[in-house]
């Protein structure tokens, strides 16, 4: 079975229209990864028009080359400037720069790109073998566990905005209401359109996240008038050659670090918003903990490059994992693929795989093969890196704002969708301004026809309330939703405070009687027994040891910056 | 208690809160199905409600008021005059667009944002003036030949 859909999907796949589209979207992604102030999520939208006259499997094709491409775009900058081109990328900067600095540049992004290149490979293998299992799981869920799911992954995102919890929580809401406005879902009546007849089709999903995320973003780049007229870059990388037989000698040789930074890349992508700009540095942080030599990090060592890199590809497969299997976008990039498969009539949801199994496979190959092309076209692109940086940012963001607006034109032919994206696109300026974080509102948006399509099934079925804490996958998805709530306060007290001793047992026990309740066997009566014990065992060795705080458990992660503001 | 930037933010999203609420009792009701066309709102409305009195009273209490780094509302709109004003530039661009269309309507807004961000002296005048006529033009190219969208014609230039 998985063998046919391979074949026919690379029947789909592999013309000669749809390579050379994939190879424009890696050679587009990388240059708009290395820019700074340009994310990969950003060339990821600005691709998307073009997509709409393809066929389904070449506009999604083109998108994961440009999402492969993007992901290791930024290490290029990271390396040669020292500014990251991409939030996935700030950690790759700590090591990578000081090692171009020390003369061996060439070294670095050798090490950088052939770490993208096994991190996105392994991540491709888990996603292929894994999403058609979550999928399986997927297809256990009742309207009650959708509409949790949805509460977790919008808790979780608001959560990420670290200090700003409340703010978070009221970004997200703000794109739950924004998704009501128009017309109902259920039963097409008009409401929350306060008399005006264009707003009775509402906003259209698109043009309202291009406008809170590119729009604003692009005029973010231009605030700084002294910036806004220098060029992106100075950097003079076009003598530089990638050593490209060393570099995959020396990852190849850390190979330890290299599977456990893809492990967390993958197991980060999974977790809805959290997106490659936790796990670079995640993995930087646990590289250098587990290291002999802790002290090398930060003075140009390979080390410091390959667990960066290879999770932030590593991440990509992930988001594509709970995107193809469940339906739920985790970030701005499968939103926006989301978006891309619902302009083709395709619903992603736990069939999607099973019912569109071509499309499905399609997107499996197209990040396999992308993550290949990366590998051959990082040297090209690097000579075009040059060329463009020497741009001045105010030329790029003018026109791509012009872009933006034919773009959003072209999705459907209506006006009234650029006034969306001017209106989102000043709504996101002025939330970004005022400390709230884009990514819940965009998510809020995505996510609140969904939640509101299964609560309305669920209330179409019983009025009681009950099922939400009686049906296994429902607790479960609420319980982690409750633990994200908190995880905040944990982060911040982790090491100064002695609750926070308790916090991960107790996570690990409050999950188990979700699992205790769900179907089959092993779960209820192999995986619960042991987060319980496992649970019962850490709070017991806690408690053996006198309830002390380790002083060294502080929680702070290397340099991290603040990640309501990676808005990636 | 000192009223700072946060303190107007939750008034703002208090006002906001008030409007959607009154607006949800002006749905219709559907005569059929278990849940109302006004139920979803609701139910998000409640906690945004609730989360914008906490960030009230907890901006209200703090102790230490946000400093307005930019000096007031003056300073604020000095700090953020590009932006602005690139607000405004594409404001008028979807206005005027039923004259201009987009091709005339799109170079003269690249045109005016480029000579604005980038400067006005005479070379850059016509560096911005190439530049615009070119990108927008092969732009509208694209979209128009290569993918078969009709973009909006102006009255200036019928369809242009």
């Amino acid at each position: 079975m998985i063998i046919e859909n391979i074949i026919n999907a690379s029947v789909e796949l592999f013309t000669i229209s749809t390579v050379i589209l994939m190879a424009v979207g890696v050679v587009a992604g990388l240059i708009a990864g290395a820019i700074p102030g340009f994310t990969f999520a950003m060339a990821v939208v600005l691709v998307l028009p073009f997509t709409f006259s393809m066929t389904p499997v070449a506009g999604l094709a083109t998108m994961m080359g440009v999402y492969v491409g993007g992901l290791s775009g930024g290490l290029m900058s990271g390396i040669l400037t020292g500014i990251p081109g991409t939030p996935s990328s700030v950690a790759t900067t700590f090591d990578g720069f000081p090692m171009a600095r020390n003369g061996q540049p060439g070294l670095a992004l050798g090490l950088g790109v052939w770490s993208s290149f096994f991190g996105g490979i392994l991540s491709a293998i888990v996603l292929v073998l894994v999403a058609p299992q979550i999928a399986l799981i997927g297809l256990e869920f009742q309207p009650w566990d959708f509409f949790s799911l949805v509460i977790f992954a919008l808790t979780v995102t608001a959560s990420l905005a670290a200090d700003n919890l409340l703010k978070g929580l009221i970004s997200g809401l703000l794109g739950l209401l924004v998704a009501t406005i128009g017309t109902d879902v259920i039963f097409g009546l008009p409401r929350l359109n306060f008399g005006s007849e264009a707003l009775v089709q509402g906003f259209q999903f698109l043009p309202v996240l291009i406008g809170l995320f590119a729009f604003s973003q692009l005029l973010n780049d231009v605030r700084d008038p002294e910036m806004a007229r220098s060029k992106i870059s100075d950097g003079d990388a076009q003598s530089i050659k990638i050593e490209h037989r060393k570099a995959a000698i020396a990852v190849l040789k850390s190979w330890v670090n290299l599977l456990r930074s893809t492990i967390i890349g993958i197991f980060v992508g999974i977790l809805p918003a959290a997106g490659s700009s936790i796990s670079n540095i995640l993995a930087y942080d646990q590289a250098k903990k587990s290291s002999k030599t802790p002290e090398k990090f930060g003075t140009g060592f390979s080390d410091g490059i390959i667990a960066p890199e290879s999770a932030n590809n590593a991440t990509a497969g992930g988001t594509l994992i709970t995107m193809m299997a469940l339906g739920i976008p985790g970030d701005i990039v499968t939103a926006i693929m989301l978006g891309a498969l619902l302009i083709h009539d395709v619903v992603p949801s736990p069939s999607f795989i099973a019912d569109q199994p071509v499309i499905a496979y399609s997107i499996f190959i197209s990040f396999f093969v992308a993550t290949f092309m990366m590998l051959g076209l990082q040297s090209i692109t690097l000579k075009g890196f040059v060329r463009i940086t020497r741009l001045k940012m105010y030329i790029l963001a003018s026109i791509i704002l012009f872009y933006t607006a034919v773009g959003v034109f072209a999705l459907n032919n209506i006006e009234f969708d650029m006034w969306t994206l001017f209106l989102f696109g000043v709504f996101g300026f002025v939330l970004k301004a005022l400390g709230f974080p884009i990514v819940p509102v965009i998510l809020g948006v995505v996510l609140g026809s969904i939640a509101e399509k299964n609560l309305s099934q669920a209330f179409a079925i019983t009025t009681d309330l009950a099922p939400f804490i009686t049906r296994p996958w429902s607790l479960f998805f609420l319980t982690l939703g409750a633990v994200s709530i908190f995880f905040p306060a944990y982060q911040k007290s982790r090491g100064k405070e002695k609750w926070t001793l308790a916090f991960i047992p107790v996570f690990v026990m409050a999950l188990s009687p979700s699992v205790f309740m769900m179907d089959g066997v092993i779960r209820p009566y192999a995986v619960a027994p042991i987060l319980l014990v496992l649970g019962g065992f850490m709070l017991w060795r806690r408690i053996s040891g006198g309830w002390v705080l380790d002083q060294d458990d502080t929680g702070a992660l290397v340099d991290a910056p603040d990640p309501s503001q990676l808005d990636e | 208690m000192r009223i700072n930037r946060d303190v107007i933010v939750a008034i703002a999203l208090l006002i906001i809160c008030a409007l959607f609420i009154n607006a949800s009792f002006r749905i219709k009701e559907a005569t059929f199905g278990q849940m109302s066309s006004a139920l979803w709102p609701r139910i998000i409305l409640a906690p945004l409600t609730i989360l914008s009195f906490v960030y009230l009273v907890r901006s209200l209490l703090q102790s230490e008021p946000v400093r307005e780094k930019r000096g007031g509302l003056s300073g604020w709109i000095g700090y953020y005059k590009n932006p602005i004003v690139c607000f405004f530039l594409f404001f008028i661009f979807l206005i005027t667009m039923p004259y201009f269309g987009m091709l005339i309507g799109g170079i003269l807004f690249v045109f005016a944002m480029l000579t604005y961000l980038g400067g006005y002296r005479p070379r850059d005048i016509v560096v911005h003036g190439t530049i615009a006529v070119a990108a927008v033009g092969i732009m509208w190219s694209i979209f128009t030949f290569g993918l078969g969208v009709i973009l909006p014609s102006g009255e200036i230039i019928p369809y242009l």
